[in-house]
């Protein structure tokens, strides 16, 4: 008999975006231990897989810096060495955790208490706005098969998914059939508004475009139009007050309507008063038709990082855990705003990249202190750490749990073996717990 | 009156977090026993004696004068929910200074950081610079700010000031903000506060706003669709009964908030204006 050369794995997570698709397939060269196809998955999520193959840009050894250049050391060196690190600093950050799994977020969370550090995830960044408005207005939302198989106008407010969610469009929003939906795209009306004439604004039935930055303000008169108020202006936000009329009425008159909202809406000007308006607007359409609303979660399980964040400390992310319990508020204690006032003495950072998307001031600030990665790939944060602690890719190389976009967990698989020495976030933060509580004598 | 006085006599290298310091925590105690309060630096316990020099004593509550000298820019919390005396600042000052007082004065000589003031429920906290965003808001998921009290700002304050300010003119509960010039969202939420701004004023102001009085005497940026102009007026009567004098322009609104609470009638199209936040700028 011929040896199997390939191993197939079947419904397989993808543990890229927060649309966290679960129907892929993946061939695994078996002697090799390497991705060698991946189907049905889209160009970003595939590109995932093939990146975790053994290669010059994935680490699979624990390395120290040393004169400015990494030395491979064993894991017991590397993990004493970060342990140290973390129980001198008075005021340590522990940052990332959205492309990890969420056993692997616990033990953050676990950690941060021991070391009473600072606890953020990349919802800082994302979708932190929206987390206020639904702390402050509270959020009227379902799970995406409800909008497959009923929604019949579908509306993007700030979001691309074109490009950052690929196959939500096929899967969930756009050209999917649903049980009430039978006739796919042709039952849906589909509206994108952003300023930009957007890939999803090009397939789409109307593009609103509105000046950048204005979104509260259509919003804020399309609530007002919602409720009899005349409005005296010929626009609003660059939109004509008749196409703006119009858009109500397509609201009020559709069946049943969902925004999916994204960065557009929630880093742009406004912030969480954008979502806070969004969330006031969709409470008010439901009293004429049946009308939720969805953030467009970027990184797989950022999702899940706000969710077990707020089921162990009860706030989904900027905790402070200095004073022994945990405090939240961003602004004072989210990642970006300790870095850029210099408050930090040294950082863990994982499965996070903050050096390619935080401010440059406040990455500056945190090379300036000791700095610890759990990173599977060079990255401009990992180049410049201190210590790098290589780990599985959780969904590729170790199982786990992630949160979808609308919060529904999901198991992710494992596929393959990690190279080299790599543990999982999961057994590396364990390792680090165990080494911190046994400095402290705990 | 009892006088104490705290001078900073070593730096801090992380936010110095001094809820510690108020007239309540000091009642009643020597110098000596107010150095043990604690203070927390970074994830250390700490107590204000090791950052303070601490002369004088402490008597009863509400004769209590407490003077902070050095630099407190970021020396957070100070007058935390105090409920009667006195604190003089004399410098900048961090985070959450007067933050849920109930009673007794704040006077900061210079700029506070953010959330002055937040969620004051009485008393009166002056600050003679500028102030950060969220002066007088509410915490996080908090529907009930600021409920009574006073806060003057002579400068410029940053966004979302009054945030959920939530005011009774029967329980005569007047929340009032006087401030110079104010940032964006100026009592986003607003159920009944009264907002006063000498200068100009950045855009969205009084969104949301359900109840309350917003006068500007300078200009506003960008006033939202959702508020109705209604007129000029000479003279506005604040909710406590205080009397403006000057010309302004009416408007009414925000009429973007839920129908129960601003009324519109379906058939006529008019406004009643008694349940309606108020908004005056200057004409
Ligand atoms: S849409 Fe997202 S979850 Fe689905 S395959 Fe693409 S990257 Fe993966």
């Amino acid at each position: 008999m011929v040896a199997k050369k390939i191993r197939t794995v079947t419904d397989v997570i993808c543990p890229f975006c927060g649309t966290l698709c679960d129907d892929l397939e993946v061939d695994i060269d078996i002697k090799e231990e390497k991705v060698i196809e991946v189907r049905n998955g889209c160009q970003i999520g595939t590109k995932k897989y093939f990146a975790s193959n053994p290669s010059d840009h994935r680490y699979d050894k624990p390395l120290i810096k040393e004169k400015g250049s990494f030395k491979e050391v064993s894991w017991d060196e590397a993990i004493d060495k970060a342990a140290n690190i973390l129980i001198k600093a008075k005021r340590p950050l522990l940052y990332g955790f959205s492309s990890t799994e969420c056993e692997a977020q616990g033990k953050g969370v676990e950690l941060a208490e021991i070391l009473g550090s600072i606890l953020d995830n990349t919802a800082s960044v994302c979708h932190g706005p929206s987390l206020l408005a639904i702390q402050d207005v509270g959020a009227p939302t379902s799970t995406l098969g409800e909008y497959k198989n009923r929604a019949d106008l579908i509306i993007f407010w700030g979001s691309n998914p074109v490009h950052a969610h690929p196959r939500h469009l096929s899967r969930y929003s756009d050209f999917i059939r649903g049980y009430f939906r039978k006739d796919g795209r042709n039952d849906r009306f589909i509206v994108v508004v952003d300023p930009r004439n957007t890939h999803t604004a090009q397939i789409a039935d109307i593009h609103v475009q509105i000046n950048p930055s204005e979104d509260y303000e259509l919003i804020n008169a399309i609530r007002a139009i919602l409720r009899g108020v005349e409005i005296d202006a010929d626009e609003i936000s660059g939109v004509p007050i008749e196409k703006v009329k119009e858009l109500v009425e397509t609201m009020k008159s559709c069946n049943f309507g969902v925004i999916f909202f994204g960065m557009g809406l929630t880093q742009t000007l406004s912030h969480h008063r954008n979502i806070d308006a969004a969330i006031c607007l969709v409470r008010e359409l439901n009293d004429h038709t049946k009308f939720l609303l969805t953030p467009m979660r970027g990184h797989y399980n950022v999702a899940g990082a706000n969710q077990v964040f707020s089921w162990q400390t009860g706030y989904s992310y900027s905790i402070d855990f200095s004073r022994g319990y945990p405090r939240y508020n961003p602004g004072e204690f989210s990642s970006v705003d300790v870095l850029m006032r210099d408050e930090i003495d040294a950082s863990l950072i994982v499965a996070s990249d903050p050096a390619s998307n935080f401010p440059a001031a406040s990455v500056k600030n945190m090379f300036k202190y000791p700095l610890i990665v759990i990173e599977p790939h060079h990255t401009p944060t990992s180049v410049n750490a201190d210590i790098i602690l290589p780990p599985a890719i959780a969904g590729i190389e170790c199982e786990g749990t992630a949160y979808r976009m609308d919060s529904v967990p999901l198991r992710l698989r494992k596929v393959k073996e990690a190279p080299g020495e790599c543990l999982t976030d999961k057994e590396i933060l364990e390792k680090l717990i165990e080494a911190v509580k046994k400095k402290k004598g705990e | 009156m009892a006088e104490i006085k705290l001078k900073l006599k070593k730096e801090y290298e992380f936010p110095l977090e001094a809820d510690t310091i108020t007239p309540d925590a000091f009642a009643g105690k020597s110098a000596a026993d107010i150095k043990k309060l604690t203070v927390y630096h970074g994830n250390e316990e700490k107590t204000i004696g090791d950052f303070f020099d601490v002369t004088g004593e402490g008597g009863e509550l509400n004769e209590i004068k407490i003077i902070v000298d050095g630099n407190l820019s970021n020396v957070k919390r100070i007058g935390e929910k105090m409920s009667g005396g006195e604190i003089i600042i004399n410098d900048n000052v961090g985070m959450h200074v007067g933050n849920n007082m109930s009673g007794g004065k704040i006077l900061v000589n210079g700029s506070a950081d953010d959330w002055a003031g937040a969620m004051l429920k009485g008393g009166e906290l002056e600050i003679t610079g500028d102030a950060g965003h969220y002066v007088g808001a509410a915490y996080r998921g908090n529907w009930k700010g600021m409920q009574n009290g006073l806060i003057k700002v002579k400068g410029k304050i940053g966004d979302e000031a009054l945030t959920w300010v939530n005011g009774s003119k029967p329980a005569k509960r007047f929340p009032t903000l006087i401030c110079g010039a104010a940032g964006s969202f100026l009592g986003i939420h607003s159920h009944g506060g009264t907002i006063i701004v000498e200068g100009d004023c950045d855009r969205c102001i009084g969104a949301d706003q359900v109840r309350g009085t917003i006068v500007v005497k300078g200009k506003v940026a960008r006033i939202l669709p959702s508020y109705k102009k209604l007129g000029e007026v000479e003279e506005i009567e604040l909710m406590n009964g205080d009397i403006i004098k000057g010309k302004f322009t009416e408007y009414s609104g925000d009429h973007s908030v839920e129908k129960n609470h601003s009324k519109i009638d379906k058939k006529t199209g008019e406004i009643s204006n008694s349940s309606n936040g108020r908004l005056f700028v200057a004409a």
